[in-house]
């Protein structure tokens, strides 16, 4: 390979990287939901670009400055995805994990009708911040958009890992995680925990939502099945219930991607990530980090 | 009149195609590549009566027996990935075969057209049946014979030892390995079947529908296809068909009285019914309502003694 | 019948089972007790393969059984019920049995007939069961609908149908009122007439004491008494284990 191809292989590596930050905060939310819960919420990446949408118009009412709009898409999320615990977890025996899949199935299809209607179908601009900063260091390009990104992402996963970790409610939702019954003899209300958690993944969702409407410059309903498959990816290969594995999981695949798409084109790239998922499935199973296995 | 005839096609199809779930999810398995199967069900047959020039019945063979032995493969990776995980799994591999066949082109020239699978654009001129001769009622009949055959097969497994063992595994795989059943097996068997029955569904579909695309087989056809036997509940094979009329009736219909709104109602639908009746439309309750109610009205005398349970 | 020789499962740092060696004589009713964590359901999951071992051997008839599959090891003749009660709820208590029917007798019928058959082949087997259970009214119960007491007969019921010749029983009598023990002792006592060889976790004195010929006590996975449940009620080993010793004046 010449100097300019490795130039440009690096190059869309580390473009790919920046970008995974937002597949780093899809792949947390699922996996976040997962380990409290043990259920997968399908409906998570179409209610991440649902408040990205929702973000668009309270800003147009607001008429505040364009870089707030990740904070109004954060709080439409967290909005959002209490909604989607009560209509789809509340109310439905636990034990049934087929009717919670179902519902979450459902809402997925509602979130897509509604934000089809609301466009009447047409893909609607979102800003794009920092776009037009262009950063060189040496031969690489580093565009302004996506570091901001990244550095939205971390400073989200900074923040989500504080709260886990140095609050109370972060105790709660880790202990319901991990011993759901004793949570309760404890005090824990599970049902306001496991909300709580559909609150905080689902502020999550939307910063992440806001922040692929920012790199693509674009929002569509389209993206939600892509996301959701995309999301659960690197939930799988982070490791189900690992926050740590779903962060570098997602750097990974976000870097991954790009770099398939450099050798082989926008139409193949896709298949190639899926046999990377493949390739953690039959070598590593348990995903990077995988949770501790209890005894049978 | 043709409209309907048209919606009892994709009825049909669709049928099998929640039939192929119904049998994996029976062992517990929560499969979204049914999907997948159906696709190569599709293509396979299609190739075989547009490029081969075979006759629809033996290709019908063919593709389901090519995607059941595609399933039989993913049957074995498939059991070191438990759970939640393998719906993510058998959703990849839905997708990866999805992409697979929009990547897929292999075109020969009849004469001086090119016919085949074009990539992206889709498999074109799948013309078996209008080329001899099948009228729509024909094609419809054509299908039922099948589905009826499917559905025949499967009651009759769920009366028989195969089901009650196929159920076992699904409530909890350590008891049933204690008691002796070969779990591996059983669930290996189940997602062949389903493979199976997957392809035949598909090959048919690529035949009513002429031309067949990646784009018609993807994460939302997965969906639908798991979909049919949750909502109509897990304990008959009827629960999934009165799924499918249901729900394809009131996609396609609603048209009429719904307009656009009808996909919006139709989320909204699904949360209300697994809020209502998590365990689906048909559930083992009502079976055993429903069998009460025979034994009732076959001894009239022993009504009254037969009592409230 | 049954032997365990330097029998030995770690989780971890944990020594569940440790260098366990014991030998259940044919067509005894061999008790096996201690104290919680002194691991008597382990050894139970080892012997009927749901735990794959870290040392040791598992011996059924002179035959080593150690890497075999639990589905496997039942059709040689190991069958076991579980402390937490795991029947198949949703399945009626006919269906429940009917699937269990995995001894090498029944592996050996056509394909067809045992898998694709109706009900009618099955029946007089299984109702013999169901009597000797009795469980005859419920035959068409959904197993997760029966009372306390009848799902623990449909548990031991469950474990019988694949005819077994050594049955592992863990702690079938835990719950159970005064008149369903009486119950079970009978049960137990026939099946030994029947020629079976039965490995008894329990912690329930009584029974053990009436119902069993020999007895192993277990501590911290070691075997630290065996013999008669004369011998073993005497022994100052298995007293300390239970109660603690006695502190000096």
């Amino acid at each position: 390979m010449s100097y300019l191809q490795v130039v440009d292989t690096l190059q869309s590596i580390a473009d790919g990287v920046l970008f995974g930050a937002t597949y780093s905060l899809l792949g947390i939310g699922f996996t976040l939901v997962f380990g409290v819960m043990h259920k997968i919420n399908l409906s998570y990446a179409a209610a991440s670009i649902g408040a990205a949408y929702a973000s668009l118009i309270i800003l147009s009412v607001v008429k505040a400055p364009a870089i707030f709009i990740f904070l109004l898409a954060g709080i439409a999320g967290g909005i959002i995805g209490g909604a989607i615990y009560f209509v789809c977890f509340r109310f439905i025996p636990q034990a049934n994990p087929l009717a919670t899949l179902m519902s979450t199935v459902g809402a997925l299809l509602l979130i897509d009708e509604i934000i089809v209607h609301a466009t009447v179908g047409i893909p609607v601009p979102y800003p794009a911040l920092f776009s037009d900063v262009i950063v060189n260091a040496g031969p690489f390009t580093l565009r302004g958009d996506l570091m901001f990104m990244f550095a939205l992402g971390c400073l989200s996963m900074l923040l989500l890992l504080g709260l886990l970790y140095r609050t109370k409610l972060g105790l709660a939702t880790r202990a319901v995680s991990q011993q759901p019954a004793a949570a309760q003899l404890c005090g824990i209300s599970i049902p306001r925990v496991n909300g709580l958690t559909f609150v905080i993944t689902g502020a999550v969702g939307g910063i992440a939502g806001a922040m692929i409407g920012a790199a693509i410059g674009v929002l569509s309903p389209l993206l939600s099945l892509p996301l959701t498959t995309k999301g659960l990816i690197v939930t799988v290969i982070g490791g189900l219930g690992s926050i740590p594995g779903a962060i570098i999981a997602g750097l990974l695949v976000g870097g991954f991607e790009n770099l398939f798409q450099y050798f082989r084109g926008v139409t193949e790239r896709d298949l190639y990530v899926m046999l990377l998922l493949f390739a953690f499935l039959v070598f590593r199973p348990g995903g990077i980090f995988s949770p501790a296995a209890g005894r049978n | 009149m043709d409209f309907y005839l048209g919606l009892a096609q994709i009825v049909g199809v669709h049928t099998l195609l929640g039939l192929s779930a119904y049998c994996v999810l029976l062992t517990g398995q929560v499969s979204l590549a049914q999907a997948g199967f159906f696709a190569i069900g599709a293509y396979v047959a299609a190739m075989l009566t547009v490029l081969a020039g075979w006759h629809i019945a033996p290709a019908l063979a063919a593709a389901s027996f090519v995607a059941g032995a595609t399933a039989c493969v993913i049957g074995f990776p498939a059991l070191r990935v438990k759970g939640l995980m393998l719906v993510v799994a058998t959703l990849a591999f839905g997708e990866a075969v999805r992409l697979f066949f929009f990547n897929f082109d292999y075109q020969v020239a009849k004469g001086e057209v090119k016919i085949g699978p074009a990539g992206g654009e889709g498999f074109r001129q799948i013309r078996f049946f209008p080329e001899n001769g099948w009228s729509t009622l024909d094609v419809l009949m054509f299908i039922w014979l099948f589905v009826a055959l499917v559905m025949a097969a499967l009651w009759w497994m769920d009366r028989s030892r195969a089901g009650a063992v196929l159920r076992a595994v699904g409530e909890d795989e350590v008891a049933a390995q204690s008691a002796g059943i070969n779990v591996t097996a059983v669930k290996v068997a189940a997602m062949t079947v389903g493979g199976l029955i997957a392809g035949l569904g598909g090959g048919i579909f690529a035949h009513y529908t002429a031309h067949i695309e990646h784009a018609q087989f993807g994460v939302a056809l997965a969906t639908f296809a798991i979909a049919y036997p949750i909502l109509g509940g897990l304990s008959s094979v009827f629960g999934t068909l009165i799924a499918v009329v249901f729900v394809q009736g009131f996609l396609i219909e609603g048209l009429r009285f719904l307009g656009d709104w009808r996909n919006l109602l139709f989320g909204g639908l699904i949360l209300l019914a697994m809020n209502v009746r998590p365990r689906g439309l048909i559930d083992a309750a009502t079976i055993a309502a429903i069998k009460r109610m025979r034994i009732r009205n076959r001894e009239p005398g022993n009504a009254r003694t037969q009592g409230v349970e | 019948m049954l032997e365990l020789k330097g029998l030995s499962k770690h989780f971890g740092g944990v020594r569940a089972v440790d260098g366990l060696d014991l030998n259940v004589p044919r067509g005894e009713v061999f008790g096996l007790i201690g104290p919680n964590g002194s691991g008597k359901s382990t050894v139970v999951n080892l012997v009927c393969g749901l735990f794959p071992v870290t040392a040791g051997q598992v011996l059924l008839r002179n035959e080593d059984i150690t890497e075999l599959a639990s589905h496997v090891r039942v059709a040689r003749g190991v069958s076991r019920t579980f402390q937490n009660i795991r029947l198949f709820g949703q399945l009626s208590v006919w269906q429940n049995l009917w699937v269990a029917q995995n001894a090498i007798e029944h592996r050996s019928e056509s394909f067809l007939r045992r898998w694709l058959g109706g009900p009618g082949r099955a029946r007089e087997e299984i109702d013999r069961i169901l009597e000797f259970s009795d469980l005859s009214g419920k035959r068409d119960e959904l197993a997760g609908n029966l009372a306390f007491g009848e799902q623990r007969r449909l548990e031991l019921a469950r474990a019988i149908v694949a005819k077994p010749a050594l049955l592992l029983l863990d702690e079938p009598a835990a719950g159970m009122n005064a008149e369903e023990i009486d119950q079970l002792d009978a049960r137990i006592r026939k099946l030994k007439q029947d020629g079976l060889t039965v490995l008894l976790i329990e912690h329930h004195m009584e029974l053990v004491m009436a119902v069993t010929d020999r007895i192993a006590v277990l501590n911290f996975g070691q075997k630290i008494a065996e013999g008669t449940p004369d011998e073993v009620q005497t022994n100052r080993l298995v007293q300390e284990a239970y109660l603690g010793v006695a502190e000096a004046a």
